[in-house]
């Protein structure tokens, strides 16, 4: 497995985290995190197909693999193969020093050692293989940034995504004709995905609160040649209750909530330092805002995706849970099919007990799927509140 | 204010399209920005409807950026001219595979292609945009944040 160095968690935030795991998850948590995510893209299909894509990044030399049949568009990079000549031909100009001449003894440990060139660390741990010699051919790792500086990228083939942050949409389900808002769309990524599942037709509301995002968002949407949307930019319970004034609706929302990032470790140490736990106090009323202002301008019989990339209960099933209790039998909670294993919500949490239903909210955590955390929950509205 | 083109404006912007390039169709709406740039929408909402969100919300864009009104021609985005790439059939040029990184990495390419004037790039299947051809050279227009970058 590949090991890195990576800073020491606060001691609250490993009291609350084993707090929600039993001690060998928790251990299999920890040891998780010191290994990169897998890099996984997303075939942008309203520019190119995944049978297209997957084959000319098979010949550009990276073996790639589409790790869920039901959705091809999804893929993984395991590496890129390289012509061992080539290895030579850069140990000879001194490139690579006397370690590679072993490759096939690197040890965990090595792998981050950086008299080791990038291009000659072999793949190791994070769920990407481990040291292929295909007769002439090595596989190796990409180099950092190597996915977001291929023409296929820049042509907006694919899109550079992490496994968890396309579950949220899969959980939408998307269809063609359908109207979408995406209350905090920015970078775009799940406003890129919502649109290629919908085939650039319906439209999508992408709103975004910050100006500097939205040029973020803005080019990822032309990258990927987006055409059905509309970008809004407003705090986002604001939004919605201008757009409730003026009688607009939606079939499916999207709330991918600001959070405490608490599942970005795995790709984001600077989420260690960050880590606060009056962010996690706080950001539950911005949370709770925003859904609620949500499911006032959805449609009778739509959809609300709520998630959230941190496992802290305060912003995610207490969330929730305060909406069901406040909103009654106009929504309720549905159950979430994705791809890979989650766990069901949990219902206490320090002295609280949480609405039942936050049952059939997802969990998802790192040492399960080889994935970064997250959090969904599925909302379904019933019929107008207070009827 | 959005200013939605009209549909004897929007005829102006096809006329134009399709002496350059033979594009005969532009489904969707165009919205024009200042004086020169054109973004294209394509959802199911229609004018009234747009107007009706504008009244509403403040509107940072409407579909996408795909054309620039340059020198009274029109100069397709690399996005434009992928999304017009089934249409056009008109000052196609193509370059090799050297050319193209060439062209990804922001550079003019220093060679005669015997047309003038905004031409459309293209290697294999891929359409790289537009340049601006003279008698000696093409004129890159791919922007800084989609060009190929060099390895540091």
């Amino acid at each position: 497995m590949t090991q890195r160095k990576i800073p020491e968690p606060k001691p609250l935030f490993i009291e609350r985290m084993q707090a929600l795991l039993n001690p060998a998850d928790f251990k299999e948590y920890q040891e998780m995190l010191k290994i990169p995510p897998v890099r996984s893209i997303r075939c942008n299909t309203l520019r190119i197909s995944p049978e297209k894509l997957k084959e000319r990044l098979e010949k550009n030399g990276w073996k790639i693999k589409q790790p869920w049949h039901k959705y091809p568009k999804i893929m993984i990079v395991e590496g890129k193969y390289v012509a061992k000549k080539e290895i030579e031909d850069k140990e000879k100009d001194n490139i690579l020093n006397n370690q590679f001449n072993n490759s096939e003894n690197i040890l965990d440990d090595d792998v981050n050692n950086k008299s080791i060139p990038s291009e000659a660390r072999l793949i190791l741990g994070g769920g990407v293989g481990k040291n292929i010699k295909n007769k002439n051919k090595l596989l190796i790792d990409l180099e950092p940034g190597e996915l977001g500086r291929a023409l296929e990228h820049q042509l907006g083939y694919y899109y550079v995504q992490e496994l968890s942050s396309m579950l949220p949409v899969l959980a939408l389900e998307p269809r063609p004709e359908e109207t979408i808002l995406d209350l905090c769309a920015s970078p775009g990524s799940k406003t890129t995905q919502i649109a290629s599942s919908m085939k650039n037709t319906g439209a999508i509301i992408a709103n975004e609160v910050s100006l500097a995002r939205i040029k973020i968002l803005a080019s990822n949407l032309e990258r990927c040649g987006v055409t059905n949307t509309i970008i809004t930019k407003k705090e986002g319970s604001a939004l919605c209750l201008r757009l409730e004034k003026s009688n607009l609706s939606f079939d499916k929302i999207l709330v991918d909530a600001p959070c405490s990032g608490e599942g970005t470790l795995r790709s984001s140490h600077k989420t260690y330092l960050m880590w606060n736990i009056k962010t996690i106090k706080a950001l539950p009323r911005i949370q709770k805002s925003l859904l609620r202002s949500a499911i006032d301008i959805l449609k009778i019989g739509g959809t609300i995706i709520y998630s959230t990339c941190t496992h802290a209960p305060e912003e995610n099933e207490e969330v929730v849970s305060n909406i069901l209790n406040e909103f009654g039998n106009s929504i309720k909670l549905e159950e979430i099919k994705l791809p890979i294993k989650p766990r069901e919500g949990i219902t206490n949490w320090e002295d609280k007990t949480y609405n039942s239903q936050v049952k059939k909210c997802a969990r998802i955590y790192p040492q399960d799927n080889n994935t970064e955390g997250f959090f969904l929950a599925k909302i379904k509205k019933v019929r107008w509140k207070n009827i | 204010m959005l200013q939605i083109l009209n549909k004897q404006e929007k005829q102006e912007i096809l006329t134009e399209l399709e002496e350059q390039f033979g594009i005969k169709e532009i489904p969707g709406i165009i919205v024009k920005r200042g004086e020169e740039r054109l973004f294209l929408f394509q959802g199911s909402f229609d004018e009234e409807k747009i107007k009706l969100l504008e009244s509403a919300v403040p509107i940072e864009r409407v579909g996408i950026y795909f054309a620039k009104i340059q020198e009274g021609r029109i100069r397709l985005s690399i996005d434009g001219v992928q999304l017009f790439k089934n249409q056009i059939t008109k000052n196609i040029f193509e370059i090799d595979k050297e050319q193209a990184e060439k062209w990804m990495h922001g550079s003019e390419l220093d060679i005669p292609t015997g047309k003038r004037g905004f031409i459309i790039i293209k290697h294999k299947n891929d359409f790289l945009g537009t340049g601006k051809a003279s008698a000696e050279k093409v004129t890159n227009f791919i922007p800084k944040n989609r060009r190929l970058k060099f390895r540091s």
